[in-house]
């Protein structure tokens, strides 16, 4: 019986101020966390025991969460810091243009030892890849021998978007760069909230058959028609409703939403009003992730004004109808891309993906009827209520309507973002929209869909790629695409995205928690060629667990760039097994 | 209202609100499971209990698939061998066993279903300890994560039966562990030592510290605890005529698997030296002479239950008629009946004529 007594310890006054301006909320937990840690530099043990006694939580959920997210630090003690972190971006896309972790860290400690360097992920800033994040701000390019520049203030430029590419289609990035994305007026002068001002002339169900008709699909990666997850969330009868948009894109390749958010955040807003007036929801949240500090800072931003300016609020345009709109931060976890990981999150628990049915339509936030929708669908709702469903399905001649984000990456002459329809081809992506592949480049292969999406070689570059074309073997997923040459090994490749998921799975269910560390341990023996035999069997046995077993579809879906690449270059791989 | 459906070919009548796997189990259908306990909401994380549904795609947890019409499910099917097989092979790569068990000479149910599927470790690999074996100083309850497979029914045990939010999951990913309060020791997260995360616990993780190495019970006797009038059932494990563990008895009406600290570890006073096994007076009441305060006339000797409650009635009689009914008071105790408290209830208020009777359950 050697357990220490047990002292009484008073309740940090300045925990309880903070617990007492977040109203005692406990779904307010991860913001109290972030703020505490902003604060002091790490969280400690006390700081978590006293907020979950003031907020009447267990301190293991407390800790639970406080350790579940990547961007919150539970430490020994609190650390004063005069500077913020660097985050080094981990992700695939940084791995491929010549980023490397520990040799940017360490470069970065040899320079400035007071500075605390941490790996990261993905930062959603593939287009400037090599990444980092200073404290809050976004930088890049940056490779090791270049850090102080970046630490001295030069951050790199963000990619301007403003200008067409040849063939491209613009409807959502319409006015990239032509408004600015902080003024009201601005957004006003370009036609904004003329989508809300002709839905509200309708009733709820003439707006819920407009989207239908335009055969708009979540773009959020699985495509699922928006209309009919509309309709699902009009026919619930329980009241308050919620519409969240889900702007947690922590996929490595995956970037659009943070260009949408950056261009014209006013769009976003006004396509969840017409959605929560369609759907009868009353409050609206936008989860953004941690990491786009100055994204969630501008949709604050562009909230405030719209509000002022009645498009949002109470009373929207003299309609009768209201409706308020909050932004949730993240604090960095990809499983809270999946929508009831996401609403978990947005309830203040670790981000883990709930247990379906009952789907979030009619049970999602505080169980509550709830419609979660990507930035990007929101994003193209505007345009369907003000030039109409048929105009705008019309946009593609493919069973999708309309036009998608299409993210190109690697090494190809013109990397970026682009708008176009559906039922492009990789060919027509890489030589029509992407320049052509780069001087002295033959194409290899291609990461299609995002970081969950297929591993293609150029017996594909032919098939038009739409929500469909799964099945024939290449995924649009959230529409990104990375392109190398012949000195990328994909095995390499599958092992960085391996990494990726195993680092960031929830660890709830055991074929993701235990088959992606699994796969991954079996690729790094793989690509450094010290593998044995029966791995490649062993890989593709764990892909099908994952496929099959897994709880959520993020674990689903990691077999996606396995089986693809086991099935193209069955030979780069046998190679790598030791004989 | 009846729901039909089919599993593994047999017609099956479930009722609303049922899962599959309820169904299956009520129709002798062994579908296999780790994270599931019929006392717990279901999480459907572990995914043994996967089954294939005709129309649905992949393999679905039957812990949290509602029955519906027409389901036509199958749950042993070469497939889900397959993967059940992986599964629990995924789970050995992180389970290691040091060797120190309390258990009863069943395999627990980890155990079982590794050697049902003959789930195997890769070839070549060997996992090492991640957690120190005994890994927390609590008196009754024995931790070894490097047995955790965080099918988290701790978790749920401690909240849903016993309410007392001790432990949680934390980190994530393949880092993911159990963890007691914000990371600390289990009576410093305001455990009480009832032992149902113990009892829960599918591998022995969590275990009973008094039992650990005692080995196996020869025989099992359900009882009703003394400590308190709830009546709460238990099996004591004995061994060699010894109580060497107390075991959950999930048939128990009262109180199902749950168990108080004194009712699951508080056994040691059955085999105790200084137990009492009868009545004892002081050697001056037995000589009949007069109060003697030093050694040894007020020495406790042993007597018989005559002699002693003769004693007793003599002297209760003496002080009622002497100064009075109310001038004694009666404390009855939780270890008797109801029954009994009801007769010291009757003898305290008409024989002995006192209003003065308390109970000990209520200081």
């Amino acid at each position: 019986m050697t357990n220490r007594k047990i002292k009484f310890k008073p309740v940090s006054p300045q925990i309880e101020a903070l617990v007492r301006e977040h109203g005692g909320q406990p779904q307010a937990v991860l913001k109290m966390l972030v703020e505490l840690q902003t604060e002091h530099g790490a969280l400690t043990r006390e700081m978590l025991d006293d907020v979950a006694r003031l907020l009447e939580l267990p301190a293991a959920r407390v800790y639970g969460i406080a350790s579940f997210y990547s961007m919150l630090e539970v430490a020994e003690t609190a650390q004063s810091f005069a500077m913020s972190k660097i985050r080094v971006c981990d992700g695939p896309v940084c791995w491929l243009c010549g980023g490397d972790v520990t040799s940017i860290g360490d470069a970065i400690r040899a320079g400035h030892p007071e500075r605390k360097v941490e790996r990261t992920s993905c930062l959603g800033l593939c287009d400037r890849a090599p990444a980092v994040l200073v404290g809050d701000e976004q930088a890049g390019p940056v490779l090791a021998e270049k850090v102080s520049a970046i630490l001295a203030g030069k951050i790199g430029k963000s990619i301007d978007y403003s200008l067409p590419r040849p063939g491209e289609v613009r409807v959502m990035l319409a006015h990239a760069g032509k408004v600015d994305p902080d003024s009201l007026e601005s957004a006003l002068s370009v036609g904004a909230y003329q989508g809300l001002q002709a839905a509200l002339k309708r009733t709820p169900e003439e707006v819920i058959s407009e989207v239908e008709n335009s055969n708009l699909n979540g773009r959020g990666g699985a495509g699922f028609p928006a209309g009919r997850k509309w309709r699902f969330v009009a026919a619930a009868t329980r009241t308050p409703k919620f519409v969240v948009c889900n702007a947690d894109e922590s996929e490595p390749l995956i970037f659009k939403d943070r260009v949408l958010i950056d261009t014209n955040p006013h769009q976003i807003l006004e396509g969840m009003v017409i959605a929560a007036y369609a759907v009868g929801a009353s409050s609206g949240y936008i989860y953004i992730r941690g990491e786009y500090v100055s994204q969630a800072q501008r949709l604050e931003r562009a909230i405030e004004q719209a509000e002022r300016s009645g498009w949002l609020g109470e009373n929207i345009a003299c309609s009768g109808f209201s409706f308020q709109i909050h932004v949730h931060r993240g604090a960095g976890a990809y499983i809270c891309g999946e929508e009831t990981a996401l609403l978990e999150s947005l309830e203040g628990k670790r981000g883990e993906p709930r247990v379906r049915p009952p789907f979030p339509t009619t049970s999602g936030y505080r169980n509550l009827p709830t419609l979660v929708n990507n930035v990007e669908s929101f994003s193209a709702v505007p345009h369907i209520l003000q030039r109409g469903a048929e105009w705008y399905k019309n946009l593609s001649d493919n069973s999708a309507g309309g036009t998608k984000l299409y993210i190109l990456l690697g090494h190809v002459n013109w990397p970026g973002l682009f708008e176009a329809p559906f039922g492009l081809t990789l060919r027509q992506i890489i030589d029509g929209f992407g320049g052509g592949l780069r001087h002295g480049s033959k194409f290899h292969f291609a990461l299609c869909g995002g970081a969950a999406g297929t591993i293609v070689d150029e017996s594909l570059l032919d098939t038009p790629i739409d929500y469909a074309s799964a099945g024939k073997g290449i995924s649009l997923g959230a529409g990104a695409f990375l392109v190398c040459d012949e000195r990328v090994s994909p095995v390499a490749m599958l092992r960085e995205l391996m990494h990726f998921f195993a680092v960031e799975s929830c660890g709830k269910c055991t074929p993701c928690r235990e088959g992606t560390r699994r796969a991954y341990e079996l690729l790094v023996r793989l690509a450094e060629s010290g593998s044995r035999p029966g791995d490649l069997e062993e890989l593709a046995r764990l892909a099908s667990v994952m496929q099959a077993a897994s709880f959520c579809g993020l674990g689903q879906s990691v077999y996606l760039p396995v089986t693809s690449a086991l099935r193209h270059f069955k030979n780069e791989f046998a190679a790598k097994i030791r004989s | 209202m009846p729901v039909h459906l089919t599993i593994n070919d047999k017609p099956i009548q479930a009722h609303e609100g049922q899962t599959v796997l309820e169904a299956a189990c009520a129709h002798g259908i062994v579908i296999p499971t780790l994270c599931y306990h019929k006392d717990l909401s279901p999480v459907g994380s572990c995914r043994l209990c996967i089954v294939e549904v005709e129309k649905l795609r992949g393999q679905v947890a039957a812990c949290n698939l509602p029955v519906a019409e027409g389901l036509v499910v199958h749950t042993e099917t070469p497939a889900l061998v397959q993967s059940r097989r992986t599964v629990l092979s995924l789970l050995l790569q992180n389970y290691t066993d040091a060797g120190y068990a309390s258990h009863d000479g069943h395999p627990t149910e980890f155990e079982h279903w590794v050697r049902y599927y003959d789930a195997r470790l890769p070839d070549g690999t060997s996992p090492a300890p991640r957690y120190p074996v005994d890994g927390d100083p609590n008196p009754f309850i024995w931790v070894d994560l490097n047995k955790c497979i965080l099918c988290t029914r701790c978790v749920r045990a401690c909240e849903e039966v016993q309410g007392r939010f001790v432990w949680g999951v934390g980190e994530r990913g393949s880092y993911t562990r159990i963890i007691a309060g914000a990371d600390t020791r289990m009576l410093e997260a305001r455990c009480e030592s009832c032992g149902a995360c113990a009892a829960y616990c599918p591998t022995g993780a969590l275990d009973h510290k008094l039992s650990i190495r005692q080995g196996e019970a020869d025989r099992k006797v359900t009882t009703t605890c003394t400590y308190c009038g709830v009546g709460c059932q238990f099996d004591l494990n004995v061994k060699d005529g010894k109580v060497i563990r107390v075991t959950s008895n999930p048939n128990a009406p009262v109180n199902g698997m749950h168990l108080c600290v004194k009712g699951r570890y508080g056994y040691d006073f059955i085999h105790h030296p200084d137990r009492l096994t009868g009545p004892r007076v002081r050697r001056y009441l037995l000589e009949g002479g007069k109060k003697v305060l030093h050694e040894p006339a007020w020495d406790w000797v042993e007597t018989d239950w005559n002699t002693a409650l003769d004693i007793t009635a003599r002297k209760l009689a003496a002080t009622r008629d002497q100064y009075g009914g109310s001038s004694i008071g009666v404390l009855t105790s939780a270890k008797c009946l109801n029954e009994e408290n009801y007769l010291m209830n009757k003898l305290a208020r008409q024989v002995l004529g006192t209003h003065n009777i308390d109970h000990c359950a209520r200081l």
